[in-house]
Protein backbone atom coordinates (compact mmCIF):
# COMPACT_ATOMS: atom_id res chain seq x y z
CA UNK A 1 0.00 0.00 0.00
CA UNK A 2 1.10 3.58 -0.62
CA UNK A 3 2.18 5.70 2.34
CA UNK A 4 -0.25 8.53 3.10
CA UNK A 5 0.39 11.87 4.76
CA UNK A 6 -1.37 15.09 5.70
CA UNK A 7 -0.32 18.06 3.61
CA UNK A 8 -2.76 20.73 4.75
CA UNK A 9 -4.95 21.57 7.73
CA UNK A 10 -7.83 23.99 8.28
CA UNK A 11 -10.14 24.84 11.17
CA UNK A 12 -12.92 27.25 12.06
CA UNK A 13 -13.48 28.69 15.47
CA UNK A 14 -15.62 26.30 17.55
CA UNK A 15 -18.59 27.77 19.40
CA UNK A 16 -21.76 29.34 18.08
CA UNK A 17 -21.44 30.07 14.38
CA UNK A 18 -24.41 31.73 12.71
CA UNK A 19 -23.59 30.51 9.23
CA UNK A 20 -24.96 27.79 7.02
CA UNK A 21 -23.39 24.39 7.83
CA UNK A 22 -21.91 24.01 4.34
CA UNK A 23 -20.41 27.52 4.53
CA UNK A 24 -18.76 26.55 7.83
CA UNK A 25 -17.31 23.41 6.26
CA UNK A 26 -16.27 25.37 3.14
CA UNK A 27 -14.28 27.78 5.32
CA UNK A 28 -12.17 25.08 6.99
CA UNK A 29 -11.78 23.26 3.64
CA UNK A 30 -10.41 26.38 1.94
CA UNK A 31 -8.06 26.96 4.89
CA UNK A 32 -6.72 23.42 4.50
CA UNK A 33 -6.20 23.87 0.74
CA UNK A 34 -4.45 27.19 1.39
CA UNK A 35 -2.25 25.56 4.03
CA UNK A 36 -1.32 22.82 1.56
CA UNK A 37 -0.56 25.43 -1.09
CA UNK A 38 -3.05 24.10 -3.64
CA UNK A 39 -6.27 25.46 -5.12
CA UNK A 40 -7.71 22.26 -6.55
CA UNK A 41 -6.61 18.89 -7.81
CA UNK A 42 -8.70 17.10 -5.21
CA UNK A 43 -9.72 13.62 -6.38
CA UNK A 44 -12.04 12.73 -3.52
CA UNK A 45 -13.88 14.53 -0.72
CA UNK A 46 -15.07 12.83 2.45
CA UNK A 47 -17.38 14.79 4.74
CA UNK A 48 -17.85 13.72 8.36
CA UNK A 49 -21.18 14.72 9.85
CA UNK A 50 -23.79 13.29 12.17
CA UNK A 51 -26.71 15.67 12.34
CA UNK A 52 -27.22 17.64 9.12
CA UNK A 53 -30.38 15.73 8.25
CA UNK A 54 -31.80 15.71 11.77
CA UNK A 55 -30.79 19.17 12.99
CA UNK A 56 -30.14 21.32 9.92
CA UNK A 57 -32.71 19.79 7.56
CA UNK A 58 -30.00 19.28 4.96
CA UNK A 59 -28.79 16.08 3.31
CA UNK A 60 -26.23 15.28 0.62
CA UNK A 61 -23.79 17.73 2.20
CA UNK A 62 -20.66 16.23 0.61
CA UNK A 63 -22.04 17.13 -2.83
CA UNK A 64 -23.08 20.56 -1.52
CA UNK A 65 -19.58 21.23 -0.16
CA UNK A 66 -17.88 20.24 -3.41
CA UNK A 67 -20.11 22.62 -5.34
CA UNK A 68 -19.72 25.46 -2.80
CA UNK A 69 -15.95 25.55 -3.30
CA UNK A 70 -15.85 24.44 -6.97
CA UNK A 71 -14.13 21.09 -6.53
CA UNK A 72 -16.29 19.33 -9.14
CA UNK A 73 -15.88 16.67 -10.52
CA UNK A 74 -14.20 15.23 -7.38
CA UNK A 75 -15.75 12.07 -5.95
CA UNK A 76 -17.65 12.85 -2.74
CA UNK A 77 -19.31 11.00 0.12
CA UNK A 78 -20.61 11.78 3.59
CA UNK A 79 -19.47 9.51 6.42
CA UNK A 80 -21.77 9.14 9.43
CA UNK A 81 -20.30 7.15 12.30
CA UNK A 82 -21.71 9.03 15.28
CA UNK A 83 -19.13 11.06 17.21
CA UNK A 84 -16.37 8.97 15.55
CA UNK A 85 -17.39 10.22 12.08
CA UNK A 86 -14.33 12.47 11.79
CA UNK A 87 -11.66 9.82 12.27
CA UNK A 88 -13.70 7.38 10.18
CA UNK A 89 -13.67 9.88 7.31
CA UNK A 90 -9.89 10.26 7.65
CA UNK A 91 -9.63 6.46 7.57
CA UNK A 92 -11.68 6.41 4.36
CA UNK A 93 -9.39 9.03 2.86
CA UNK A 94 -6.37 6.96 3.84
CA UNK A 95 -7.88 3.86 2.24
CA UNK A 96 -8.75 5.69 -1.01
CA UNK A 97 -5.16 6.84 -1.43
CA UNK A 98 -3.52 3.63 -0.21
CA UNK A 99 -5.67 1.64 -2.62
CA UNK A 100 -4.68 3.88 -5.52
CA UNK A 101 -8.15 5.28 -6.21
CA UNK A 102 -7.04 8.83 -5.40
CA UNK A 103 -3.84 10.83 -4.96
CA UNK A 104 -5.22 13.76 -3.01
CA UNK A 105 -8.24 13.71 -0.68
CA UNK A 106 -9.96 16.48 1.25
CA UNK A 107 -11.54 15.37 4.53
CA UNK A 108 -13.82 17.85 6.26
CA UNK A 109 -15.80 17.28 9.43
CA UNK A 110 -18.50 19.75 10.34
CA UNK A 111 -21.53 20.19 12.55
CA UNK A 112 -23.96 22.95 13.39
CA UNK A 113 -25.64 21.86 16.61
CA UNK A 114 -26.50 25.22 18.13
CA UNK A 115 -29.15 25.82 15.48
CA UNK A 116 -31.46 23.90 17.80
CA UNK A 117 -32.22 24.04 21.53
CA UNK A 118 -29.94 22.39 24.08
CA UNK A 119 -32.45 19.69 24.97
CA UNK A 120 -33.10 18.88 21.32
CA UNK A 121 -29.34 18.59 20.73
CA UNK A 122 -29.11 16.28 23.75
CA UNK A 123 -32.03 14.24 22.45
CA UNK A 124 -30.45 14.04 18.98
CA UNK A 125 -27.18 12.67 20.37
CA UNK A 126 -29.21 10.23 22.51
CA UNK A 127 -30.50 8.61 19.30
CA UNK A 128 -27.15 6.79 19.37
CA UNK A 129 -28.53 4.64 22.19
CA UNK A 130 -30.57 1.46 21.72
CA UNK A 131 -34.06 2.34 20.40
CA UNK A 132 -35.85 -0.16 22.68
CA UNK A 133 -33.65 -0.75 25.70
CA UNK A 134 -32.13 2.72 26.28
CA UNK A 135 -33.58 5.64 24.31
CA UNK A 136 -37.23 5.34 25.47
CA UNK A 137 -36.10 5.93 29.06
CA UNK A 138 -34.74 9.36 28.24
CA UNK A 139 -31.27 7.97 28.74
CA UNK A 140 -28.66 10.42 27.42
CA UNK A 141 -24.93 10.14 26.77
CA UNK A 142 -24.19 12.34 29.83
CA UNK A 143 -26.27 9.85 31.89
CA UNK A 144 -23.93 7.06 30.82
CA UNK A 145 -21.04 9.42 31.55
CA UNK A 146 -22.37 9.85 35.08
CA UNK A 147 -22.89 6.12 35.65
CA UNK A 148 -19.44 5.31 34.26
CA UNK A 149 -17.86 7.99 36.46
CA UNK A 150 -19.53 6.67 39.61
CA UNK A 151 -18.43 3.10 38.89
CA UNK A 152 -14.86 4.28 38.16
CA UNK A 153 -14.68 6.42 41.31
CA UNK A 154 -15.96 3.58 43.48
CA UNK A 155 -13.45 1.09 42.04
CA UNK A 156 -10.34 3.24 41.69
CA UNK A 157 -10.73 6.02 44.25
CA UNK A 158 -10.83 8.87 41.73
CA UNK A 159 -12.36 11.99 43.26
CA UNK A 160 -14.24 15.03 42.02
CA UNK A 161 -11.06 17.00 42.68
CA UNK A 162 -9.15 14.90 40.14
CA UNK A 163 -11.79 15.76 37.53
CA UNK A 164 -11.61 19.43 38.47
CA UNK A 165 -7.82 19.30 37.94
CA UNK A 166 -8.35 17.94 34.42
CA UNK A 167 -10.94 20.65 33.71
CA UNK A 168 -8.48 23.35 34.79
CA UNK A 169 -5.81 21.85 32.50
CA UNK A 170 -8.27 21.73 29.57
CA UNK A 171 -9.22 25.37 30.06
CA UNK A 172 -5.56 26.42 30.30
CA UNK A 173 -4.80 24.73 26.97
CA UNK A 174 -7.96 26.01 25.28
CA UNK A 175 -7.22 29.53 26.39
CA UNK A 176 -4.16 29.48 24.11
CA UNK A 177 -5.98 27.78 21.23
CA UNK A 178 -7.53 30.37 18.89
CA UNK A 179 -10.12 27.84 17.67
CA UNK A 180 -11.44 26.84 21.11
CA UNK A 181 -15.08 27.28 22.10
CA UNK A 182 -14.34 28.02 25.76
CA UNK A 183 -12.09 31.03 26.32
CA UNK A 184 -12.41 31.38 30.09
CA UNK A 185 -9.92 30.22 32.66
CA UNK A 186 -11.01 27.85 35.39
CA UNK A 187 -9.44 27.38 38.80
CA UNK A 188 -9.70 24.74 41.49
CA UNK A 189 -10.83 27.50 43.86
CA UNK A 190 -13.66 28.48 41.53
CA UNK A 191 -15.02 25.11 40.45
CA UNK A 192 -14.14 22.80 43.34
CA UNK A 193 -13.22 24.55 46.59
CA UNK A 194 -15.06 27.83 46.27
CA UNK A 195 -18.13 28.91 48.29
CA UNK A 196 -20.25 29.25 45.15
CA UNK A 197 -19.41 25.83 43.72
CA UNK A 198 -23.03 24.69 43.47
CA UNK A 199 -23.88 27.76 41.39
CA UNK A 200 -20.69 27.94 39.29
CA UNK A 201 -20.30 24.20 38.79
CA UNK A 202 -23.65 22.47 39.43
CA UNK A 203 -24.23 18.73 39.22
CA UNK A 204 -25.43 17.75 35.72
CA UNK A 205 -25.21 13.94 35.68
CA UNK A 206 -24.31 12.98 39.23
CA UNK A 207 -21.38 12.84 40.01
CA UNK A 208 -20.46 14.76 36.84
CA UNK A 209 -20.65 18.53 37.13
CA UNK A 210 -20.93 21.25 34.49
CA UNK A 211 -17.14 21.60 34.17
CA UNK A 212 -16.80 17.85 33.62
CA UNK A 213 -18.82 17.95 30.37
CA UNK A 214 -18.07 19.30 26.90
CA UNK A 215 -20.14 22.14 25.45
CA UNK A 216 -22.48 21.87 22.46
CA UNK A 217 -20.59 23.48 19.59
CA UNK A 218 -20.70 24.43 15.94
CA UNK A 219 -17.57 24.20 13.84
CA UNK A 220 -15.56 22.44 11.18
CA UNK A 221 -12.06 21.08 10.66
CA UNK A 222 -10.34 19.84 7.50
CA UNK A 223 -7.24 17.98 6.39
CA UNK A 224 -5.74 17.40 2.94
CA UNK A 225 -4.42 13.86 2.58
CA UNK A 226 -1.93 12.92 -0.07
CA UNK A 227 0.16 10.02 -1.24
CA UNK A 228 3.64 10.50 0.21
CA UNK A 229 5.07 9.77 -3.24
CA UNK A 230 3.48 13.02 -4.51
CA UNK A 231 4.48 15.04 -1.45
CA UNK A 232 6.83 17.28 -3.38
CA UNK A 233 4.04 19.44 -4.79
CA UNK A 234 2.99 20.76 -1.37
CA UNK A 235 4.26 23.73 0.61
CA UNK A 236 5.13 21.68 3.68
CA UNK A 237 6.45 18.16 4.11
CA UNK A 238 3.33 16.04 4.87
CA UNK A 239 2.93 14.46 8.29
CA UNK A 240 2.72 10.70 7.75
CA UNK A 241 -0.25 8.63 8.91
CA UNK A 242 1.64 5.85 10.68
CA UNK A 243 -1.26 3.80 12.01
CA UNK A 244 -5.03 3.57 12.07
CA UNK A 245 -7.02 1.14 14.21
CA UNK A 246 -10.72 0.76 14.77
CA UNK A 247 -12.90 -1.52 16.90
CA UNK A 248 -16.51 -1.88 17.98
CA UNK A 249 -18.23 -3.02 21.17
CA UNK A 250 -21.79 -3.80 22.34
CA UNK A 251 -24.47 -1.27 21.45
CA UNK A 252 -25.91 -1.39 24.99
CA UNK A 253 -23.25 -0.44 27.53
CA UNK A 254 -24.92 -2.61 30.20
CA UNK A 255 -24.21 -5.73 28.14
CA UNK A 256 -20.44 -5.42 28.62
CA UNK A 257 -18.98 -7.96 31.04
CA UNK A 258 -17.28 -5.13 32.91
CA UNK A 259 -19.03 -1.74 32.71
CA UNK A 260 -15.65 -0.01 32.98
CA UNK A 261 -13.96 -1.99 30.21
CA UNK A 262 -13.60 0.25 27.13
CA UNK A 263 -12.56 -2.68 24.98
CA UNK A 264 -13.01 -0.87 21.66
CA UNK A 265 -10.61 1.88 22.78
CA UNK A 266 -8.00 -0.70 23.78
CA UNK A 267 -8.34 -2.73 20.58
CA UNK A 268 -8.38 0.33 18.30
CA UNK A 269 -5.17 1.59 19.95
CA UNK A 270 -3.51 -1.83 19.78
CA UNK A 271 -4.33 -2.09 16.08
CA UNK A 272 -2.97 1.41 15.42
CA UNK A 273 0.22 0.64 17.39
CA UNK A 274 0.69 -2.60 15.45
CA UNK A 275 0.31 -0.82 12.12
CA UNK A 276 2.73 1.92 13.18
CA UNK A 277 5.20 -0.59 14.61
CA UNK A 278 5.43 1.25 17.93
CA UNK A 279 3.95 1.05 21.43
CA UNK A 280 2.44 3.56 23.86
CA UNK A 281 5.88 4.54 25.19
CA UNK A 282 6.78 6.06 21.81
CA UNK A 283 3.76 8.40 21.81
CA UNK A 284 4.78 11.99 22.59
CA UNK A 285 1.27 13.42 23.23
CA UNK A 286 -2.37 12.53 22.62
CA UNK A 287 -5.80 13.92 21.87
CA UNK A 288 -8.34 11.76 23.71
CA UNK A 289 -12.11 12.00 23.28
CA UNK A 290 -13.14 13.66 26.56
CA UNK A 291 -16.81 14.42 25.99
CA UNK A 292 -16.94 13.70 29.75
CA UNK A 293 -13.71 14.14 31.66
CA UNK A 294 -13.83 10.59 32.98
CA UNK A 295 -13.21 9.46 29.40
CA UNK A 296 -9.82 11.17 29.31
CA UNK A 297 -8.95 9.22 32.45
CA UNK A 298 -10.25 5.84 31.26
CA UNK A 299 -8.96 6.18 27.68
CA UNK A 300 -5.48 7.14 28.89
CA UNK A 301 -5.37 3.77 30.65
CA UNK A 302 -6.89 1.76 27.80
CA UNK A 303 -4.34 3.08 25.28
CA UNK A 304 -1.53 1.97 27.58
CA UNK A 305 -0.21 5.25 29.02
CA UNK A 306 -1.03 4.14 32.58
CA UNK A 307 -2.14 0.89 34.23
CA UNK A 308 -5.85 0.47 35.08
CA UNK A 309 -6.60 2.84 37.94
CA UNK A 310 -3.19 4.49 37.51
CA UNK A 311 -4.29 7.69 35.79
CA UNK A 312 -5.17 9.22 39.16
CA UNK A 313 -1.52 9.37 40.25
CA UNK A 314 -0.49 10.74 36.85
CA UNK A 315 -3.02 13.56 37.21
CA UNK A 316 -1.71 14.36 40.68
CA UNK A 317 1.86 14.48 39.34
CA UNK A 318 0.91 16.69 36.37
CA UNK A 319 2.09 14.08 33.86
CA UNK A 320 -0.68 14.90 31.38
CA UNK A 321 -0.06 18.66 31.35
CA UNK A 322 1.99 20.52 28.74
CA UNK A 323 5.58 19.72 29.71
CA UNK A 324 4.51 16.56 31.50
CA UNK A 325 5.52 13.02 30.57
CA UNK A 326 2.58 12.54 28.19
CA UNK A 327 0.58 15.72 27.51
CA UNK A 328 -3.08 14.95 26.85
CA UNK A 329 -5.56 17.21 25.07
CA UNK A 330 -3.17 20.01 24.30
CA UNK A 331 -5.94 21.62 22.22
CA UNK A 332 -8.23 21.89 25.26
CA UNK A 333 -9.96 18.66 24.25
CA UNK A 334 -13.66 18.31 23.60
CA UNK A 335 -14.14 19.65 27.12
CA UNK A 336 -12.90 23.15 26.34
CA UNK A 337 -12.09 23.32 22.63
CA UNK A 338 -15.65 22.15 21.96
CA UNK A 339 -17.42 19.19 20.38
CA UNK A 340 -19.19 19.70 17.05
CA UNK A 341 -19.62 15.93 16.80
CA UNK A 342 -18.86 15.36 13.11
CA UNK A 343 -15.89 17.75 13.24
CA UNK A 344 -14.26 16.40 16.39
CA UNK A 345 -12.26 13.51 14.93
CA UNK A 346 -10.84 15.71 12.16
CA UNK A 347 -10.11 18.47 14.67
CA UNK A 348 -8.10 16.01 16.78
CA UNK A 349 -5.99 15.10 13.71
CA UNK A 350 -5.60 18.83 12.95
CA UNK A 351 -4.15 19.32 16.45
CA UNK A 352 -1.74 16.39 16.08
CA UNK A 353 -0.44 17.80 12.78
CA UNK A 354 -0.10 21.27 14.25
CA UNK A 355 1.93 19.96 17.18
CA UNK A 356 4.13 17.70 15.03
CA UNK A 357 4.91 20.66 12.77
CA UNK A 358 5.82 22.76 15.81
CA UNK A 359 3.08 25.26 14.93
CA UNK A 360 1.03 25.08 18.14
CA UNK A 361 0.77 28.33 20.08
CA UNK A 362 3.34 29.25 22.71
CA UNK A 363 2.38 27.87 26.10
CA UNK A 364 0.64 24.80 24.75
CA UNK A 365 3.37 23.55 22.42
CA UNK A 366 4.75 20.06 23.00
CA UNK A 367 8.55 19.87 22.98
CA UNK A 368 10.08 17.81 20.14
CA UNK A 369 7.16 15.47 19.49
CA UNK A 370 7.71 12.41 17.28
CA UNK A 371 4.39 10.51 17.37
CA UNK A 372 0.91 11.80 18.25
CA UNK A 373 -2.15 9.65 19.00
CA UNK A 374 -5.81 10.63 18.51
CA UNK A 375 -8.72 8.61 19.89
CA UNK A 376 -12.17 9.37 18.45
CA UNK A 377 -14.90 7.69 20.51
CA UNK A 378 -18.31 6.91 19.02
CA UNK A 379 -21.50 6.20 20.98
CA UNK A 380 -20.46 5.31 24.50
CA UNK A 381 -17.43 3.41 23.24
CA UNK A 382 -19.22 1.17 20.76
CA UNK A 383 -17.16 2.40 17.78
CA UNK A 384 -13.69 3.83 18.30
CA UNK A 385 -11.01 4.96 15.85
CA UNK A 386 -7.39 5.50 16.89
CA UNK A 387 -4.97 7.33 14.59
CA UNK A 388 -1.21 7.72 14.96
CA UNK A 389 0.68 10.41 13.05
CA UNK A 390 4.47 10.55 12.74
CA UNK A 391 6.93 13.34 12.08
CA UNK A 392 9.67 12.26 9.71
CA UNK B 1 -62.63 9.49 24.85
CA UNK B 2 -59.66 7.18 25.47
CA UNK B 3 -56.51 8.79 26.80
CA UNK B 4 -53.24 8.71 24.86
CA UNK B 5 -52.03 6.04 27.24
CA UNK B 6 -55.04 3.84 26.48
CA UNK B 7 -54.83 4.46 22.74
CA UNK B 8 -51.18 3.82 22.15
CA UNK B 9 -49.98 1.54 24.93
CA UNK B 10 -49.92 -1.93 23.42
CA UNK B 11 -47.83 -3.88 25.85
CA UNK B 12 -46.46 -2.36 29.02
CA UNK B 13 -44.13 -5.21 29.88
CA UNK B 14 -40.41 -5.40 29.27
CA UNK B 15 -39.13 -8.69 27.91
CA UNK B 16 -35.94 -10.67 27.71
CA UNK B 17 -35.72 -13.14 24.81
CA UNK B 18 -34.88 -16.84 25.06
CA UNK B 19 -33.45 -18.82 22.15
CA UNK B 20 -35.78 -21.80 21.54
CA UNK B 21 -32.84 -23.98 20.44
CA UNK B 22 -30.28 -23.58 23.21
CA UNK B 23 -32.11 -21.57 25.90
CA UNK B 24 -29.68 -18.63 25.90
CA UNK B 25 -31.31 -15.48 27.29
CA UNK B 26 -30.88 -11.98 25.81
CA UNK B 27 -31.88 -8.39 26.45
CA UNK B 28 -32.54 -6.59 24.22
CA UNK B 29 -33.53 -8.99 21.45
CA UNK B 30 -30.80 -9.95 18.94
CA UNK B 31 -31.57 -11.36 15.48
CA UNK B 32 -29.37 -14.41 15.96
CA UNK B 33 -28.32 -16.49 18.95
CA UNK B 34 -24.68 -15.75 19.78
CA UNK B 35 -24.22 -19.26 21.19
CA UNK B 36 -25.90 -21.60 18.66
CA UNK B 37 -26.40 -19.19 15.69
CA UNK B 38 -30.13 -19.92 15.60
CA UNK B 39 -31.92 -17.17 13.65
CA UNK B 40 -34.78 -15.13 15.17
CA UNK B 41 -37.71 -14.13 13.00
CA UNK B 42 -40.22 -11.79 14.73
CA UNK B 43 -42.72 -12.48 11.90
CA UNK B 44 -42.27 -16.29 12.30
CA UNK B 45 -42.42 -16.50 8.47
CA UNK B 46 -39.08 -18.16 7.84
CA UNK B 47 -37.77 -19.02 11.31
CA UNK B 48 -39.37 -19.12 14.75
CA UNK B 49 -39.38 -16.14 17.12
CA UNK B 50 -37.54 -16.22 20.41
CA UNK B 51 -39.58 -16.83 23.56
CA UNK B 52 -40.54 -13.66 25.43
CA UNK B 53 -39.64 -13.75 29.12
CA UNK B 54 -41.04 -10.89 31.25
CA UNK B 55 -38.20 -8.94 32.83
CA UNK B 56 -38.60 -7.71 36.39
CA UNK B 57 -38.30 -8.64 40.02
CA UNK B 58 -35.26 -8.67 42.33
CA UNK B 59 -32.09 -7.12 40.94
CA UNK B 60 -28.83 -5.57 42.08
CA UNK B 61 -27.86 -1.95 41.37
CA UNK B 62 -24.46 -1.85 39.61
CA UNK B 63 -24.17 1.92 39.10
CA UNK B 64 -26.45 4.94 38.88
CA UNK B 65 -26.74 8.65 38.13
CA UNK B 66 -29.21 11.49 38.40
CA UNK B 67 -29.38 13.84 35.42
CA UNK B 68 -30.60 17.42 35.39
CA UNK B 69 -30.51 18.16 31.63
CA UNK B 70 -33.37 16.09 30.30
CA UNK B 71 -34.45 15.27 26.76
CA UNK B 72 -37.96 15.74 25.37
CA UNK B 73 -40.94 14.11 27.05
CA UNK B 74 -39.87 14.11 30.68
CA UNK B 75 -41.82 16.54 32.82
CA UNK B 76 -39.73 16.71 35.97
CA UNK B 77 -36.59 18.54 37.14
CA UNK B 78 -34.34 15.50 37.30
CA UNK B 79 -34.31 11.81 36.52
CA UNK B 80 -32.26 9.01 38.06
CA UNK B 81 -31.09 5.96 36.13
CA UNK B 82 -29.48 2.76 37.23
CA UNK B 83 -27.91 -0.28 35.61
CA UNK B 84 -29.15 -3.43 37.31
CA UNK B 85 -28.38 -7.15 37.11
CA UNK B 86 -31.09 -9.77 37.60
CA UNK B 87 -30.55 -13.15 39.21
CA UNK B 88 -30.53 -14.80 35.77
CA UNK B 89 -27.56 -12.63 34.76
CA UNK B 90 -29.52 -10.34 32.46
CA UNK B 91 -28.68 -6.65 32.78
CA UNK B 92 -30.84 -3.66 31.97
CA UNK B 93 -31.17 0.03 32.57
CA UNK B 94 -34.11 1.41 34.55
CA UNK B 95 -35.51 4.57 36.10
CA UNK B 96 -34.68 4.76 39.80
CA UNK B 97 -37.73 5.41 41.95
CA UNK B 98 -35.77 5.27 45.18
CA UNK B 99 -34.67 8.48 46.94
CA UNK B 100 -31.21 7.43 48.07
CA UNK B 101 -29.75 4.91 45.63
CA UNK B 102 -26.61 3.03 46.61
CA UNK B 103 -24.39 0.90 44.41
CA UNK B 104 -24.82 -2.77 45.32
CA UNK B 105 -28.30 -2.27 46.78
CA UNK B 106 -30.98 -4.87 46.11
CA UNK B 107 -33.94 -3.39 44.25
CA UNK B 108 -37.14 -4.57 42.65
CA UNK B 109 -37.81 -3.85 38.96
CA UNK B 110 -41.36 -3.36 37.71
CA UNK B 111 -42.61 -2.17 34.31
CA UNK B 112 -44.12 1.31 34.29
CA UNK B 113 -44.52 4.53 32.31
CA UNK B 114 -41.05 6.09 31.97
CA UNK B 115 -41.53 8.76 29.29
CA UNK B 116 -44.32 10.44 27.36
CA UNK B 117 -43.51 11.33 23.76
CA UNK B 118 -45.96 12.76 21.23
CA UNK B 119 -48.49 9.98 20.54
CA UNK B 120 -46.20 7.48 22.19
CA UNK B 121 -46.03 6.41 25.80
CA UNK B 122 -42.79 4.68 26.66
CA UNK B 123 -42.88 1.81 29.11
CA UNK B 124 -39.79 0.48 30.76
CA UNK B 125 -38.37 -0.76 34.03
CA UNK B 126 -38.82 1.27 37.19
CA UNK B 127 -36.54 0.40 40.07
CA UNK B 128 -37.97 0.45 43.59
CA UNK B 129 -36.72 -0.37 47.05
CA UNK B 130 -37.78 -3.97 47.68
CA UNK B 131 -41.16 -4.48 49.29
CA UNK B 132 -40.83 -5.13 53.04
Amino acid sequence: MRAVGIAGIGHTKFGRLDYDLVDIMAWSSLEALKDAGIEGGIDQVFVANMGAGAINNQTGIASALVSRIFLEPAMAETIENGPASGASAVKCGYLAIAAGMADTVLVTGGERMRETTGWKATDFVATLTHPDAEYPYGLTLPAYGGMFTRAYMERHGLTEKHLAMIAVKAHQNAEKNPFAHIEETASIDGIYDGPHREVVNPVMADPLRLYDLCPVSDGAASVVLTAMDTAGRFKKRPIRIAGIGQATDTHCVFNRDDLLDLKAVRLAAERAYAMAGIGPKEISFAELHDAFLILEVAESEEVGFFPKGGAKKAIERGETEIGGRIPINTSGGLKAKGHPVGATGVSQIHEIVKQLRGEAEEGRRVKNPRYGLAVNFGGFGNNVVATILAKE
Amino acid sequence: MPTTTELYAVDRNVYAYRCPECGALYYPAPMICRKCRNRRDPSTTVYSDFEKVPLGGPCKLLTWTRIYALPEGIDRPSLAFGVVEFTNGIRAVGVLMTEKPKTGALLEARPGLVRELVRRDCYGLQLFDPSP
